[in-house]
């Protein structure tokens, strides 16, 4: 599964000079969570990875400022906070029972997928002691495209977990 | 993208009015089925959805989200929601439209025949014979088609362009299964002054140009167009005839992007994901497989000829005999078809090992 999303992604780029319109297919976002091993002594930390297509952060934020069609990188850094405010609203994650895990956002980068540009956003997520569950919640772009889907890889070691997040499946319990 | 930003706005200054919802959702569907780009279902859908959510929706919002679905190929998840619809309200035009489109595309030509008489009934002769000439292209009876749609052709200026476009391609279409190429061109021409940006007439007028052994002017015809999914796949065809160099990039991104409708869950292309596993990875089996998944949904020439196509190249002519009684029983007349259904007839009918 992780060949398969990382064949998605042609080179990562911070240059673009892309057009709003690309391709044409439903919106996707590619969510890949990677299990800290290393650093189980305090804090249990997952690093992620969030593709999201800018396009789609068009249609919601209006990136394109000049509206000339295309999205170039200074529209895209100049919205940056925006974007990551707007994203890590949907994006939610609790630990055992009453225990929030916090997002930290780390960078933001742009990424060209086959389909075109997504902003690729990096966070971790911070839970004060290795829950038994992690419980990740998701409603990005639901409210305004219910066809949207979140694409969905953890790699905990070994082991790898896929799903597909979509309004009827927008919470996933994952075992750590 | 004006009048869509206009009803927009007009929504969400009265966002509980069902008429404003009704003709946002509309313009989203059609500008979506134009470019070929499944974002604008998504967003009718949502537009809809509160309606939707009511214990009984409305029949106009019902037959809207069968339209969205049927769009996405949600092919029974659509007929239901037209089911209902008629159960509502018997003289609904618009469902029995979608509904005789879907009969159509299933291949359920008794039934679409009954539609379209529901069809003149409730909506009137123009589109009832748009929707009787357009079955008839697919029962062998081409040439009534024809006579049928230049009837409905007479109707000039006095209907919308997307009703001049629909019977232009129409004809084109009856024209291709009369293997009439010069007539089929001149209407696919005709479609396309009135709609140029058509997703649909352009992909349909590529395969055209691709049969007839021009591939060059594809590549002009879709040199705008490479964000839709299905003018991609012609354009790699286009790269693929001309033995350009570039086939391997083109082959390589339309994989990609058939893996990323594949990671969702969506066998929306079905149809083309068969092409492109036959004509561009040379994969008879991998072909032969998908085209008949998808000939279980959808039965147009096209779903047809693909699965005698990949059956005949993977050697495997007894997959193809449900198509084959199929097309018997449509009497489908298509000389691209016929030819290739005689063939894996003959060599099913002869003893093992007589004919390879």
């Amino acid at each position: 599964m992780k060949i398969r999303v990382a064949a998605l992604i042609v080179l990562s780029t911070l240059v673009l000079g892309t057009t709003v319109v690309q391709a044409h297919s439903a919106s996707d976002a590619y969510l890949s969570l990677t299990v800290d091993s290393g650093n189980r002594r305090g804090m249990f930390v997952v690093h992620g990875q969030w593709d999201i297509a800018l396009r789609d952060l068009d249609f919601v934020l209006k990136l394109d400022d000049d509206g000339d069609g295309r999205l170039s990188w200074g529209e895209v850094r100049h919205h940056q906070a925006a974007i990551e405010r707007y994203a890590y609203a949907s994006l939610g994650f609790s630990g055992n029972p009453g225990e929030a895990c916090v997002i930290k956002p780390t960078r933001q980068l742009i990424d060209d997928h086959a389909d075109g540009a997504y902003a690729a956003l990096f966070f971790d997520v911070v839970c004060r002691q290795a829950p038994l569950k992690l419980h990740l919640k998701y409603n990005l772009f639901f409210a305004i495209d219910p066809s949207h889907r979140g694409i969905f890889v953890m790699h905990d070691g070994a082991n790898i977990a896929t799903a597909v997040l979509s309004p009827q499946n927008d919470v996933i319990d994952l075992t750590i | 993208m004006s009048e869509m930003k206009a009803l927009r706005a007009k929504l969400d200054a009265t966002p509980q009015s069902l008429p404003a919802a009704i003709h946002l959702a509309g313009a989203y569907v059609d500008y979506g089925r134009q470019v070929g780009d499944a974002h604008y279902a998504g967003y009718a859908e949502a537009v809809v959805a509160p309606w939707m959510g009511q214990a009984r929706p409305p029949t106009s919002v019902l037959v809207t989200q069968a339209t969205i679905l049927q769009y996405r190929h949600q092919f029974s998840d659509a007929r239901a929601l037209l089911q209902k619809t008629l159960s509502l309200d018997r003289n609904n035009a618009q469902a029995w439209l979608t509904l005789a489109t879907l009969d159509m595309v299933q291949g359920d030509y008794p039934s679409a025949g009954k539609d379209c008489s529901q069809v003149t009934a409730n909506a009137g002769l123009e589109l009832g014979l748009a929707c009787s000439a357009n079955l008839r292209s697919y029962t062998g009876q081409a040439r009534q088609s024809l006579a049928m749609l230049h009837q409905a052709e007479a109707a000039g200026d006095t209907v919308p362009a997307s009703y001049q476009a629909w019977v232009q391609g129409l004809m084109a279409e009856s024209a291709e299964r009369l293997g009439d190429w010069p007539l089929a061109e001149t209407h696919y021409l005709s479609a396309l002054k009135l709609l140029p940006r058509d997703n649909f007439l352009l992909v349909a007028y590529a395969d055209f140009l691709l049969e007839r052994a021009r591939p060059k002017e594809v590549l002009t015809l879709l040199a705008d167009h490479a964000q839709s999914d299905t003018a991609f796949l012609r354009l790699a065809l286009a790269q693929s005839a001309l033995h350009s160099e570039q086939v391997g990039r083109y082959t390589w991104i339309m994989a990609a992007r058939f893996e990323a409708l594949t990671l969702r869950g969506s066998d929306f292309f079905g149809r083309e994901q068969a092409r492109f596993a036959l004509e561009l990875q040379h994969d008879p089996q991998a072909a032969l497989d998908m085209a008949r998944r998808n000939w279980q949904v959808q039965r147009e020439p096209w779903d047809t000829r693909l699965l005698l196509e990949a059956a005949a190249a993977a050697g495997q002519p007894q997959a193809a005999n449900e198509a084959l009684d199929f097309l018997q029983k449509a009497k489908l007349e298509d000389p691209i078809v016929e030819p290739l259904a005689r063939r894996l007839r003959a060599q099913l009918n002869a003893p093992s090992g007589e004919i390879k």
